[in-house]
């Protein structure tokens, strides 16, 4: 009960504005207005996403980005933060740069340096694949591992301390690999940080467009930007299948933070 | 062996040698590298030149994983996660042994280090002195063929130390562990050592028999850090060293020698050849420590707590022969003084 009168200025702010958000983002797909009210409520929003394999095609394509985009970058974090806790002030510093840059800038980037004729063609004499508007949806990817590996990394860097460290050296002097080592004394550790950013990273990928906007492919869309699209439709019906979309895309993120609140629950050995 | 962990030089020229089941106390101030050698021994921290040896075979180069040594440190570093039966079977989980044999063996143990029916509880609430005994027992699990102790007593409060250090000797005896144990206590020296290396910046400067080193160090650092700080230089002729306030026996032929005088061995005696003056006298709880003064020349002393002097007399000052030793490093000494002290 403490704890959650502690929190409660927290929690009342992000209620108020994404609760709110989130109220009228469902009203909004139920087909719900000021002038209708909620008796002309329904789910056809819902209904025409369930037949439009566009829809599925996009919601597959978000999903399978997210969830490799994630797990890229956790892996990515977990070697950086390995390499950056014997390392200096500066090589953190550096390996810090892609955290404060907004992901439009990272995207534009990710462009300029894998798109057709960019620097990375020009240095390599080309490249194998197209990473730039891939269907794959591979340039997504990896702009967003640039981007949120080291945020996850700091995260780690955070929890993998000192006290880690001479856990480290006691169980290595009792006879544990280095990789036991990882996964008996580091991971134990490391892995609430880990989990909680790692819910962070894919309820961002799963709800923003303008990385895949700047770099991924026009088909498949991911579900932000099929809203996005929806919002530009003339009809009204376009308003209520962009809002169902958000709220698709809501339900998702949300999952994703249960997910990794159980997974933090669930006792580790 | 010689160690620069860090770049600045940490171990210079060690040389020791424990033998197979035996138990060297390494002591020494704070900063003198005894830590430093241990982490070199367990592969912790690289060797610049020398190499280490454990029953003949050679560990240089080999990762701590590889190494036949278990160690004790300063803090427990037992893991949180785990319970104290898993903390204790940790080695054998590393090297692949079974749940229930891992089980077995940690219980037995816990039961050796007094811990028996608390494998199941976590590490977390546990005092300092539980959680030592727990990383005690962890590093004996594996049957380690060399034992590695870095001050297991520091993190244990006072009044558990006693049990813990009896604790250490019983099970190194019963299993008869090569131990090197790291103190900078030389009466825990004294106690858990059956020899004891002092180690002084850097260098091992005396390794010797407890009783050697308390009742005859070889030299001035080794005697101020085993409690003698009456140390003299000087001339000696006709077996007597003149010092401003009177004759100190000496023994030994006569030229330019070092002295050192144990404090015990220095009595009030009206009829005492030296004249000193008593500058500070405190009663410690068993003796009174008195600091004389005449001069340049301090010496100290630890008498029965009554007749208690008091600062300012003067007073007659006799020395045991027994008491005074000569260092060996005679052609060391510097040109001789008038008995000048170096407390």
């Amino acid at each position: 009960m403490r704890t959650l009168l502690a929190l409660a200025p927290a929690l009342l702010v992000v209620l108020v504005l994404w609760g709110a958000g989130l109220v009228g983002a469902v009203r909004s797909s139920l087909g719900v207005s000021r002038l209708t009210g909620w008796s002309a409520a329904d789910l056809d929003a819902y209904r025409a996403l369930a037949d439009d394999p566009v829809f599925w095609e996009s919601l597959w394509f978000t999903l399978r980005i997210t969830v490799i985009a994630t797990a890229l970058s956790l892996v990515v974090a977990v070697a950086l933060a390995a390499v950056l806790r014997r390392s200096g002030v500066v090589a953190r510093l550096l390996a810090s740069v892609p955290v404060p840059m907004p992901h439009l800038v990272a995207a534009v980037l990710g462009v300029l340096w894998l798109g057709p004729g960019g620097i990375a063609d020009r240095l390599l004499g080309g490249l194998p694949v197209d990473l730039v508007r891939d269907p794959a949806g591979i340039g997504i990817v990896l702009v967003y591992v640039y981007k949120e590996a080291p945020f996850l990394a700091l995260l780690v860097l955070a929890a993998w301390g000192p006290a880690v460290a001479a856990r480290e050296e006691a169980a290595a002097v009792l006879g544990a690999r280095p990789l036991q080592r990882l996964r008996w004394v580091v991971w134990p550790a490391i892995r609430a940080p880990l989990l909680t950013g790692a819910a962070v990273v894919a309820a961002f990928v799963i709800g923003a467009f303008e990385v895949p906007l700047a770099i991924g492919p026009t088909s498949p869309q991911t579900l932000s930007e099929l809203a996005l699209s929806a919002t530009r439709e003339a009809s009204l019906d376009g308003r209520a299948t962009a809002s169902a979309v958000l709220v698709i895309a809501s339900v998702l993120a949300v999952s994703v933070a249960a997910l990794a609140a159980a997974g933090l629950r669930r006792r580790h050995e | 062996m010689g160690a620069s962990p860090g770049g600045a030089v940490v171990l210079r020229g060690v040389d020791l040698e424990i033998p197979t089941g035996g138990r060297l106390a390494l002591v020494g101030p704070s900063g003198a590298g005894k830590t430093t050698l241990l982490r070199v021994i367990a592969g912790l921290e690289p060797s610049a030149t020398g190499r280490v040896e454990a029953g003949g075979r050679p560990l240089d180069g080999l990762p701590p994983h590889r190494r036949p040594i278990a160690m004790v440190f300063q803090e427990p570093r037992l893991l949180p996660n785990l319970d104290a039966a898993e903390n204790v079977a940790f080695a054998l989980r590393a090297a692949g042994v079974g749940r229930r044999e891992r089980r077995a063996r940690a219980d037995a143990l816990l039961a050796e280090v007094g811990l028996d029916g608390l494998g199941r509880r976590g590490v977390r609430g546990m005092s300092g002195g539980e959680q030592q005994r727990i990383a005690l027992a962890r590093a004996l699990c594996p049957d380690p063929g060399l034992l590695l102790l870095d001050e297991p007593m520091a993190s244990v409060d006072p009044d558990r130390r006693e049990g813990l250090r009896r604790l250490i000797l019983r099970l190194q005896a019963e299993r008869r562990v090569t131990t090197l144990i790291v103190t900078h206590d030389r009466d825990e020296a004294a106690e858990m050592g059956e020899a004891i290396a002092l180690m002084i910046e850097g260098r091992v400067v005396q390794c010797d028999t407890p009783r050697n080193l308390f009742l005859r160090p070889q030299t001035p650092a080794a005697a101020r850090f085993f409690g003698t700080r009456n140390i003299l230089g000087g001339e000696v002729v006709d077996g007597v060293l003149a010092t401003e306030a009177g004759p100190v026996p000496a023994p030994g032929p006569d030229g330019p020698a070092r002295l050192a005088i144990r404090a015990e061995g220095i009595v009030l005696d009206p009829e005492g050849p030296l004249e000193m003056t008593v500058r500070e006298a405190v009663f410690t709880g068993s003796v009174l420590r008195v600091r004389l003064a005449r001069g340049d020349m301090r010496l100290e002393a630890r008498l029965p707590p009554d007749p208690s002097p008091s600062p300012g007399d003067a007073v007659r000052v006799a020395v045991a022969p027994g008491a005074v030793w000569r260092f060996p490093d005679d052609d060391a000494v510097p040109a001789p003084g008038p008995g000048v002290l170096h407390p």
